[in-house]
């Protein structure tokens, strides 16, 4: 026969003081834990969604990132033109186009320096990203001309970066002309024509050729036969791929800090879980032997009282959410160390966040409630009956 | 009296332990991530004032001409001037991540006083042109030793061959000042100038130039003067003391500190209820007998001094033991983690900041239940059963 689960829940009410306090502890932990790895969703969500199966990166064989790569202008042009398995437009113009990337230094609003990246595209960049790229402010570039559009993100972040500003690249100023928002890592970065960006920067070519692809393309193969091509060899990969892996160490750390937190944390959680159950259990004791001697098992009194510890857990995971919730959406910015330039990224406390906040909590409670409710269900009936 | 008080917490050894765990793991979590924080601008405040950066004006990835050295150095107040370029490069694996950079070795130990070289000798450096200067901790991972010879796969630059690059390692350095990695490899300029000369054809461009400044030089001046020197290009330069330009990288990581004293205080909190909890229960269980010590003629004053001085040693205990276990991980912390965080140490500071803390849970946690014992009368207190 089973304690029935209203004498748990009445006792946690009946020490409300106690619960409260262990509730809140609990809260706490799994708040820091659950707005970490919120923070990890959010970074790594911005770049692996806003990226495209159908469009394909081409950068230099061995490069990392797009900094690292560089092709000539004339062996670019030769790779936007050879490749059959590039898409065409309504002019049978090829839907490929070359970019040229630096992190550039300039100044946080709030004082302090970081690095932005610039981007140099041709008009077929536009092209290629269809709608998922769109004015909100102002308006394009004139290509040729020295006019940049920067991403939604930096005009709140960065100094001259508003409409109408000037941002100086080496002796150049360029003059910002609008704001465009594209729901990814694009949005912390400054565009301008690819040609007027080479010479301010004295390069002598691109730095990756991007390119839509036909329907049905197989991307193994085309990687495969680009890897060993005898004119331009270059290493293709989808762009959804390409950003995912401009993720790894910043993901990595905060996935690290998040673990060691919850470890570290947990542990003090589960101590304090195992006191407030430990005092319930001492407090009960004369209930304890009426219960026993009543007829009750020591193994229904153990999962009664691990029923109240988990409960004890679960509401600490209720609360731990309520207080990462309005986390959400909060955004926030740091250096991405595989490219080394600043990013800006929301929380995002997803339904697995939530999830995987929950059953932390109740793994606290499991771990705490253990012991004592081991403990209740051991007790001597005359023993316990005899403690006032 | 602290007779009582031992009894008090030895009646429940299992509980105080638990508490003195929780108070443990959350001092020693506030100390490291404190001392995370420090560690980040432990460069900045360390800098040399003698010393200036001259980079691009553009960007942390754009070279400047090895042409602009002998103009620089013809600015008044300059004392000397050092190529410096960032290597890039790995040992065997990529994942064996330290920097190396090609210096003007003859310039390397002048500017910098604080690398105290420990084995090897700067003779030995500046005698062949394939040496290299190697930290302290790269003989501590990797086992290197003087006149061993160790081969470096550059990452962006591809040696002789597109094989591996080969250095001597000549000399063996200690940092004195936490603005230094003790996991750096210099090696000279003209091994890897004319190396590059040879394999690509062009005179290969310069990371950033270190300047010392003449004693008695006015550094503003100074800056202001190789600045404008290539205001018109071809690449313009931005001249920072060696603190601003260490500044910067702090600066990349954005509100990370921030984001670091906000789980500081997540944590706080948690332990906080915890201890406060404990010590409720403490003082509900003592209830009877502070109704016994009240009836025997204790004051109200000496009850909430016991309960309180309860709460301090229960506190300084786990708060102590949680300092000490900072203390003593810093050296395998900073062995581990030295590479990204150079200067991490735990700090005076850093100690009083825990010690302070610990005090306040300690006040706070034994304030209430003392509270609480104190509104009672006695005789409740005696009738209390639990």
């Amino acid at each position: 026969m089973l304690v029935p689960l209203s004498y748990n829940l009445r006792s946690l009410f009946v020490r409300r003081v106690s619960t409260l306090l262990t509730v809140v502890g609990i809260g706490a932990t799994v708040a820091v834990v659950a707005g970490v790895i919120s923070l990890q969703q959010g970074f790594k969500t911005m770049f692996a969604a806003s990226g495209r199966e159908d469009v394909a990166i081409f950068l230099r064989p061995g490069a990392t990132n797009e900094g690292d790569s560089m092709f000539t202008r004339e062996r670019a042009l030769t790779l936007t033109k050879k490749v059959p398995e590039i898409a065409v437009d309504d002019e049978e113009a090829p839907l490929a186009a070359m970019e040229c990337y630096l992190a550039v230094r300039l100044n946080r609003l709030g004082g302090g320096e970081t690095n932005v990246p610039i981007r140099g595209v041709q008009p077929a960049t536009f092209a290629i990203h269809g709608e998922d790229l769109r004015i909100v402010e102002g308006r394009h570039f004139e290509p040729g001309t020295d006019e940049v559009i920067v991403g939604q993100r930096l005009p709140g972040r960065m100094q001259s970066c508003r409409l109408g500003d000037a941002i100086q690249i080496n002796i150049t100023p360029f003059r910002v002309v609008g704001v465009f928002a594209s729901n990814g890592p694009f949005d912390t970065e400054i565009w301008g024509d690819l040609d007027r960006m080479l010479e301010s920067l004295e390069r002598i070519g691109p730095n990756r050729v991007m390119a839509r692809l036909r329907p049905a393309t197989d991307l193994a193969a085309l990687a495969e036969r680009m890897k060993e091509d005898k004119e331009v060899p270059s290493q293709v990969q989808s762009e959804r791929d390409y950003l995912t892996s401009q993720t790894t160490y910043l993901s990595a750390t905060l996935l690290f800090l998040g673990g060691f937190l919850g470890l570290v944390m947990g542990t003090a959680a589960v101590f304090t879980a195992t006191n407030t159950m430990l005092a319930a259990v001492t407090a009960r004791t004369h209930e304890i032997g009426i219960l026993l001697s009543t007829g009750f098992r020591p193994l229904p009194i153990f999962f009664s009282f691990l029923f109240e510890s988990l409960v004890l857990g679960l509401l600490g995971g209720a609360v731990g959410c309520l207080f990462t919730l309005p986390l959400n959406g909060v955004q926030t910015g740091t250096t991405n160390f595989n490219t080394f330039t600043e990013v800006a990224f929301a929380f995002r406390v997803t339904p697995p966040v939530l999830l995987g906040a929950v059953l932390f909590s109740l793994v606290l409670g499991l771990l705490g409630g253990a012991w004592p409710a081991w403990r209740a269900a051991r007790l001597e009936p005359t023993a316990a009956l005899r403690r006032q | 009296m602290l007779r009582l008080v031992l009894r008090n917490l030895l009646k429940h050894p299992l509980r105080s332990l638990l508490t003195v765990g929780s108070l443990v793991v959350a001092l020693f979590l506030l100390c490291l991530l404190r001392s995370l924080v420090t560690a980040l601008n432990a460069g900045v405040e360390a800098a040399n004032a003698q010393r200036l950066i001259v980079q691009s004006a553009v960007s942390l990835f754009v070279d400047l001409p090895t042409s602009y050295q002998t103009k620089i150095e013809a600015v008044d107040g300059v004392a000397s001037v050092a190529k410096w370029q960032w290597f890039g490069g790995y040992y065997q694996d990529p994942g064996n991540f330290f920097a190396q950079f090609a210096v003007d070795g003859a310039e390397l130990f002048d500017m910098y006083p604080e690398l105290e070289i420990v084995e090897g000798s700067q003779e030995g450096f500046l005698a062949r042109r394939t040496s290299c200067v190697i930290g302290e901790g790269l003989v501590r991972d990797f086992g290197w030793k003087v006149g061993e010879t160790i081969p470096i796969i550059g990452a962006l630059f591809p040696g002789p061959g597109g094989e591996a690059w080969q250095f001597d390692v000549a000399a063996v350095y200690r940092p004195t000042r936490p603005n230094l990695d003790p996991r750096t490899l210099f090696f000279h300029w003209d091994y890897f100038a004319q190396t590059e000369r040879e394999i690509t054809g062009e005179e290969p461009k310069v990371g950033v130039f270190v300047t010392r400044l003449a004693p008695g030089a006015d550094a503003t001046a100074v800056m202001a003067t190789v600045d404008s020197l290539f205001a018109n290009g071809p690449q313009r330069v931005q001249t920072t003391t060696e603190a601003e330009f260490n500044r910067q990288f702090v600066s990349m990581v954005g509100n990370l500190p921030r984001f670091i004293g906000a789980i500081g205080g997540g944590v706080l909190l948690a332990i906080l209820l915890a201890c406060v909890n404990t010590m409720l229960m403490a003082g509900r269980e003592q209830t009877h007998d502070v109704g016994i010590l009240k009836a025997l003629g204790f004051t109200n004053a000496s009850v909430l001094r016991l309960l309180l001085v309860q709460s301090f040693v229960l506190c300084g205990v786990g708060g102590g033991l949680g300092i000490l276990l900072a203390i003593s991980s810093a050296a395998g912390i900073a062995a581990t983690m030295g590479q990204y965080f150079p200067g991490y140490e735990v700090r005076t500071a850093t100690i009083l900041l825990a010690a302070a803390v610990t005090i306040g849970i300690g006040f706070l946690a034994g304030i209430f239940p003392a509270w609480q014992a104190g509104r009672r009368s006695p005789v409740e207190d005696l009738r209390a059963t639990i």
